[in-house]
């Protein structure tokens, strides 16, 4: 093997193996369960990291609610309790927390149905 | 009666304006869901039969619950109840409530802003009260007499997510009348509703919860205030101290809960009262109860085959300890054990039975046996 092939190999080899590389299109999001329930969310606060993409299954103890992740344009309805979960896959492209809340309407305490996504070391609130 | 069905007309256009689809109400979200219904709320209706006495079936609650985003971190809430014919605790006739109505302030994760009228967040029921989510026709007792449910009043707080599984809500709200406390309903004729509610003083209340453990809810609640508005000035302090357990995992569900109450300057509360009526209410200067339920999914497999078994112990009494010179009413020194069953065939939809015997410890009264039937739904 040429000097030139041995160096390119391990650039490549370094590249893969390089954390908080860009997610490739083959790679299989982390998944995290997660459970509604009036009126919370369990767990309420999820880290994730900087470049990690995960897949959130959120499923219901009791009535439908909703899962909107602020300012990320994700928005899903979370089935009542024995119906399936709901999907929603995030990726933790910059660092910052990002509030996810209950978007149904489902009992008194409603507004306090609410958590947040941790991205990297992070500080301030995303916007 | 009189005046609830006065009451009651008043509000008819507004309800009437409230059902109307609104055009505001049909925003829609990324997925081209509705956002928020513009309109929800739950149904409970009972039949209950004591021993010796005809049964009694009651359409006892029809709440809407509305509900308005002005932006992403400025909503509203409302609640809005009718209560019809109920028997409870021996309190008869109809009443058209609004037990919710406030605009939240959505600041960060750690404060927001809450003010109108609000629940006061004390024990597991008084929040969380929607038919599907308890065991059992009727609340439990130590949630009708001691924490006084559906509690609520005018005020405004700060409520919020600390991290680690920790939760609060502090609000500052009006206080009781202690005017209208009894021997065997304790604070609950106190409650001013936000009716042009008096509040020459105010009450705090608080609540911390922590839920750092999968499956385990952990709470501790406080309510304290003055409250009286009668010539002499007689401003009887009134402390509730709470604690409460919920554990859920698999089948299981247990819940556990004790309240206690402190009423300071009973002697001259029930020297007042007994002067101004001629007969001493005998309020007592502690009450105290407790309950512990233990409920199982017999059924598991989701709806329709939802099916849930339940027993719980209640004890309570509303003259725990007597201010001097009053001897205790023994036949409100109570406890229940209540069992049943409660089966889903939607898991909005609770289909109630239990069976209750009330125990009370004076040997001038019988005990009761009574038997509850409901129907409860939430859309
Ligand atoms: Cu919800």
């Amino acid at each position: 093997m040429s000097a030139r092939a041995l160096f390119a190999a391990i650039v490549l080899l370094l590249l893969v193996s390089a954390p908080g590389a860009a997610p490739t299109q083959g790679q299989t999001p982390r998944v995290v369960e997660i459970t509604a329930e009036r009126f919370e969310f369990w767990p309420s606060e999820i880290t994730v990291a900087e470049g990690e993409a995960v897949e959130l299954r959120i499923r219901s103890d009791d009535t439908m609610h909703g899962f909107r992740i602020v300012g990320a344009g994700t928005n899903v309805l979370v089935p009542k309790r024995g119906k399936g979960y709901a999907v929603a896959r995030f990726t933790g492209s910059r660092p910052g927390r990002y509030t996810f809340e209950c978007n149904r309407m489902c009992g008194a305490g409603h507004n306090f149905m609410r958590g947040v996504l941790v991205v990297g070391a992070a500080g301030a609130d995303a916007p | 009666m009189n005046s609830a069905h006065q009451k009651l007309w008043f509000l008819l256009p507004a309800i009437v304006a409230v059902l109307a689809p609104s055009p505001a109400a049909a925003q829609e979200t990324d997925q081209g869901y509705p956002a928020t219904g513009p309109i929800s709320g739950y149904m409970d209706f009972h039949f209950n039969k004591a021993d010796g006495e005809n049964g009694v079936l009651d359409f006892h609650r029809f709440v809407l619950i509305l509900n308005h985003g002005f932006s992403p971190r400025l909503r509203f809430v409302g609640e809005l109840e009718l209560e019809h014919a109920f028997v409870e605790g021996l309190e008869e006739g109809g009443e058209l409530e609004l037990e919710q109505a406030y605009i939240d302030f959505l600041l960060s994760r750690a404060m927001n802003v809450r003010a109108g009228m609000l629940l006061m967040p004390v024990g597991i029921i008084n929040e969380r009260h929607e038919p599907p989510v308890f065991n059992g026709v009727e609340r439990p007792f130590v949630d009708t007499v001691i924490v006084p449910s559906t509690w609520f009043d005018v005020g405004a707080g700060v409520h919020g997510e600390l991290g680690a599984g920790w939760r609060y809500r502090a609000y500052v709200v009006a206080p009781l009348n202690a005017l209208e406390f009894t021997a065997e309903e304790g604070i609950r004729g106190g409650r001013q509703k936000g009716s042009e509610a008096n509040v020459r003083n105010v009450a705090y209340t608080a609540r911390v919860e922590y839920r750092g453990i999968r499956a385990l809810t952990l709470g501790a609640s406080m309510w304290a205030g003055e409250g009286s508005f009668v010539a002499p000035r007689l401003d009887t302090g009134v402390t509730v101290g709470e604690f409460d357990a919920r554990f859920r995992r698999n089948r299981l569900e247990l819940r556990w809960q004790f309240a206690q109450v402190e009423i300071a300057d009973a002697v001259r509360l029930n020297d007042v009262l007994s002067r101004t009526s001629g007969v001493s209410p005998n309020i007592a200067r502690t009450l105290r109860g407790f309950y512990s339920e233990a409920a199982y999914r017999l059924w598991n497999a989701g709806p329709p085959r939802d099916l849930v078994a339940f027993a719980r112990y209640e004890n309570f009494d509303t003259q725990f300890r007597m201010p001097e010179g009053l001897v205790p009413l023994k036949q409100f020194d109570r406890d229940a054990w209540v069992t049943g069953v409660t089966y889903y065939p939607d898991p909005d939809i609770a289909v109630k039975a239990d069976y209750v015997y009330l125990r009370n410890r004076s040997g001038l009264f019988p005990n009761r046996h009574l038997v509850n039937l409901g129907l409860g739904w939430w859309f």
